[in-house]
């Protein structure tokens, strides 16, 4: 966890609103929960897009946070190995981004993991998990910070909403190759 | 001339009802688009920001190939300096042999077309799948991309459907959202069981080795994930120097692209990262990274040339084409080159993909200048085209446009052409104050409009029975008439010299002016330019004069282009200098000089205003006529949509394709009918020819085309 991480500066109302409605206005959708209830979240958003089995990545919060428990308590099948294996067929994936961008209502991630890679591009709906701490108020705030990595890591990707086209007639059409549905879960605490 | 080729293509491109409206459709509303997502962006920093750290690029190309290099290899990538399109093929197809690769995903590079990779792999026996949805479309339909970034355009969704239908050898129904995701369906299989994915790259940075991908479908990501061996391809004309140079290109990229204010993902690799090697065994391991980049002798001959070296800033973003008029109506595909189109593409086509497509069409070009407002890179497009004309005419001088120019040069041949034409026309104009049937080649000229007759008495013979009663001048003004006002309107001028007369200046014609140059520069004839030049700057004698007046921003323009045709340094130049330097369009001079004034005879009169090319944006003007009409009492200014679009006229483009310029003229007119006006403001007689003739032809009566000058001496009396 970086710097910014550890002094732990909660995020602002006003700038949760704006990650919020930035990332609404490109078809995402935004909620808000507390470290505790980062498992409640992810399983109440996949109840309602009756996703049934997803992929986890596990990491030391999801693990401490108990997000795997929280999902099969709701009767979601999750998966936290073979993860190439299991997205081929898993509608769902839960990843971590390492941080946000509340202009644009970009999710970004900054580590060099295939399996979180792949849970946040193959699956139908997609929860990415991003510490509100994290989320920095400008695009140029986010290049300032990257620039300033060494050494950078291997892979750095921005999300910005499900995948989309417009390439038969012009006609704005969501979800393509990657996600169809795009969740943000904030967590004030982390 | 355009060749019969190219003209069908064409007439084919006008006839495909889906590319007119979705193209169509498109164009008209991508300005609004475009600005919108550029709210709180200040477009012209970020443009000169693009220019700064690409032209640092340009100057360090060597340096920057050298650190990306070492940096991607020093993180596991592996980096091939190609020297030619074939060494890269070659290593490519090395490659694909070693690893024993049989199935390749690509996600858009538009490097690998020039390498035409799909074609050489697939001859190979390897299956090579296109995964962006349009370029996925139009592999299916065997045809190549009518816009960079919209690929498939010119097909409407039941086409779409024939062309799943056909592949997936199941019904497809002609609905989009289903359409879709046929193709999620088809391509998840192709992404799952890709030996290899290949990536072109919208960034590089030298500092870091990273490559940039900006996608919205997600499969660049995809690309990128999944298969084991990855492969980049890009032109040394992507590189940056550092990571946070990269951002000025995706601040502009997706605005000017798509009008977005971001895609759905960019994604940024630094040498190799992580991959799934055995997805049974969940066994990961460093992916095989490998990067051509693309270093042909067509993109050194782009950075030897002073006159094009600015191509290289280009972002290949998009934008030029979106605000093309003309690529508004005909679309990609006639541009020829299967790579590139649209303005930038002409240029990108001479030198990286064949010189002889690229000399056809750079005269689809009607230099009216909008592709150079929106460039991302801050390119100066048509100018370059117009170089790329001089070019080609050096090379290859055409004989047909050569002894029309030649003609025109020569002022005495000239001038006695239009006169024995103005005798001539009689039968033609059957007595109506338009022609509407010309012989021979002109014919072009009344294809969707009629053509205005050539003045009985030129206005050189109509000076000198001018009397200008000025007391107390303030000094004396040089008009130059130009061709239109000289021999078709000789009326404006007339009214040009009153309005001065009325604020107190002295008019003076100098009988030696001949044609400024701008129908020789439009074609590329530097020769016949630089000859009128030097016959214009010794008749008009600027030094004598305090102001040279125009009433045609294309003559303006041009007189204000002298400079650049002389060397610095020697008398021709100074002399050009001093005339550029006086050079005004008349409305620009006139309210400079104090002419808005609250006078008028007060009768209503509802004008809306068209702006001019040149007027607009080669010389910036577009407040000052608008001042002068709305401060005249009973004026009541309207403004109609796309007031700054062309109309259609370009000077010869109008003969040279009148099928392009017509539905450009029909759509001005059909805006300034939306208006309700009864007058069409304007300063450009090429323009206001050009809209009278659309307006005669379409029978529209009750709405008059009058140039301001015109509508100032009617309002105060002044004729």
């Amino acid at each position: 966890m970086s710097e910014r991480g550890a002094q732990m500066n909660k995020i602002t109302d006003a700038r949760y609103e704006s990650f919020r409605k930035n990332l609404e206005a490109v078809n995402g959708t935004c909620v808000r929960a507390a470290r505790k209830k980062i498992g409640e979240a992810v399983a109440g958003i996949f109840q309602e897009a009756g996703v049934k089995d997803a992929c986890l990545p596990e990491t030391p919060l999801f693990q401490e946070t108990g997000v795997k428990e929280a999902l099969e308590a709701a009767g979601i099948q999750v998966y936290t190995d073979h993860i190439r294996l299991h997205a081929e067929t898993a509608r769902g994936g839960i990843s971590e981004a390492q941080y946000g961008i509340a202009e644009l209502g970009t999710l970004v991630q900054c580590r060099d993991s295939a399996d979180e890679r792949i849970a946040a591009t193959m699956s139908e709906v997609y929860v990415g998990v991003v510490p509100g701490s994290e989320i920095v108020e400008t695009y140029d705030d986010m290049f300032d910070l990257l620039s300033g990595l060494d050494p950078i890591p291997n892979f750095v990707g921005f999300i910005t909403g499900p995948s989309r086209t417009a390439d038969i007639e012009c006609v704005s059409t969501v979800g393509v190759h990657g996600p169809i549905q795009l969740f943000a879960v904030v967590v004030d605490d982390a | 001339m355009a060749s019969e080729d190219l003209k069908q293509e064409i007439q084919q491109a006008l006839d495909n009802a889906t590319l007119s409206r979705t193209l169509g459709t498109f164009c008209r509303t991508y300005p609004a688009k475009r600005e919108k997502s550029y709210e709180g962006v200040d477009f012209p920093a970020v443009r000169d920001k693009i220019k700064e750290v690409k032209s640092f690029a340009a100057d360090h190309v060597d340096e920057l190939i050298e650190e990306f290099t070492r940096n991607c290899e020093a993180r596991g990538g592996h980096v091939i300096h190609a020297r030619s399109t074939e060494e890269a093929m070659e290593f490519i197809r090395k490659l694909v042999k070693e690893k024993e690769i049989k199935s390749i995903v690509k996600s858009k590079s538009m490097a690998s077309e020039e390498l035409h990779f799909n074609k050489v792999l697939g001859d190979d026996g390897v299956l090579v799948q296109e995964t962006d949805l349009g370029e996925f479309i139009i592999a299916l339909e065997g045809n190549t991309p009518v816009h960079m970034v919209m690929p498939a355009l010119h097909l409407n969704k039941e086409e779409v459907a024939d062309l799943f239908t056909e592949y997936t050898k199941e019904k497809n129904e002609p609905i989009i959202a289903e359409e879709v995701k046929t193709a999620r369906k088809v391509m998840r299989d192709r992404f799952i069981h890709a030996d290899m994915g290949v990536s072109g790259a919208n960034v590089a940075v030298a500092e870091t080795g990273t490559v940039f991908t900006m996608t919205n479908e997600g499969n660049g990501r995809m690309v990128g994930t999944l298969p084991k061996t990855h492969l980049y391809i890009f032109g040394i004309e992507k590189l940056v120097k550092s990571f946070s140079d990269a951002r000025h290109i995706f601040k502009a990229l997706p605005r000017n692209g798509t009008g977005q204010r971001i895609t759905a993902y960019i994604s940024m690799y630094t040498g190799a990262c992580e991959v799934v090697s055995d997805k049974e065994a969940d066994l990961k391991e460093k992916k095989e990274f490998y990067v051509v980049i693309l270093d042909d002798p067509g993109r050194r001959e782009i950075l030897a040339e002073p006159d094009f070296r600015q191509i290289f800033d280009c972002i290949r973003c998009g934008a030029c084409l979106d605000v093309c008029p003309a690529f508004a109506l005909v679309g990609g595909h006639v541009y020829g080159s299967k790579v590139y189109t649209g303005g930038i593409g002409t240029l990108l086509s001479h030198f990286l993909v064949s010189k002889e497509r690229a000399e056809q069409i750079q005269n689809i070009c009607l230099q009216c200048g909008r592709c150079k407002e929106v460039c991302g890179g801050g390119l100066q497009i048509s100018d370059m085209i117009m170089k790329l004309r001089e070019k080609s005419m050096a090379e290859h001088p055409n004989a047909v446009k050569k002894f029309a120019l030649d003609a025109v040069t020569d002022r005495k041949l000239f001038h006695s052409m239009l006169r024995i034409a103005s005798v001539a026309q009689g039968p033609f104009t059957k007595g109506q104050p338009m022609i509407r049937h010309l012989p021979l080649f002109l014919s072009g000229l009344t294809n969707g409009r009629s053509f205005p007759q050539i003045a009985q008495t030129p206005f050189r013979d109509i000076f000198p029975t001018i009397r200008q009663d000025v007391p107390n001048p303030k000094g004396t003004i040089a008009l130059f008439a130009g061709c239109l006002l000289d021999f078709v309107y000789p009326d404006l001028a007339r009214d040009v010299i009153a309005d001065l007369n009325s604020i107190g200046w002295l008019v003076d014609f100098p009988m030696g002016q001949a044609c400024c140059g701008c129908p020789a520069s439009n074609l590329g004839d530097r020769e016949n330019a630089l000859r009128e030049a030097e016959i214009n700057i010794e008749a008009m004698e600027a030094e004598k004069y305090a102001y040279i007046v125009s009433a045609c921003p294309s003559c303006t323009h041009q007189l204000r282009q002298y400079p650049d045709f002389f060397e610095k340094g020697t008398e021709m130049y100074a002399r050009a200098k001093e005339l550029a330097d006086k050079t005004f369009d008349f409305c620009k001079l006139f309210y400079d000089l104090g002419g808005a004034a609250e006078t008028g005879d007060d009768k209503p009169m509802k004008v809306t205003y068209h702006d001019s090319c040149h007027l607009c944006r080669s010389l910036g003007v577009t407040c000052e006529q608008r001042e002068l009409l709305q401060k005249t009492p009973g004026v009541e200014l309207v403004e109609m949509e796309e007031h700054d679009n062309c109309c259609g006229f370009g000077g010869a483009y109008s003969v040279l394709y009148p099928e392009i310029a017509k539905p450009i003229l029909e759509n001005k007119v059909k805006h300034i009918q939306e208006t309700g006006a009864d007058v069409v403001a304007v300063d450009c007689p090429g323009c206001m020819m050009q809209i009278r003739g659309g307006l005669d032809a379409q029978g529209i009566e009750g709405v008059e085309v009058k140039h301001t000058a015109e509508i100032i001496a009617e309002k105060r009396g002044l004729v």
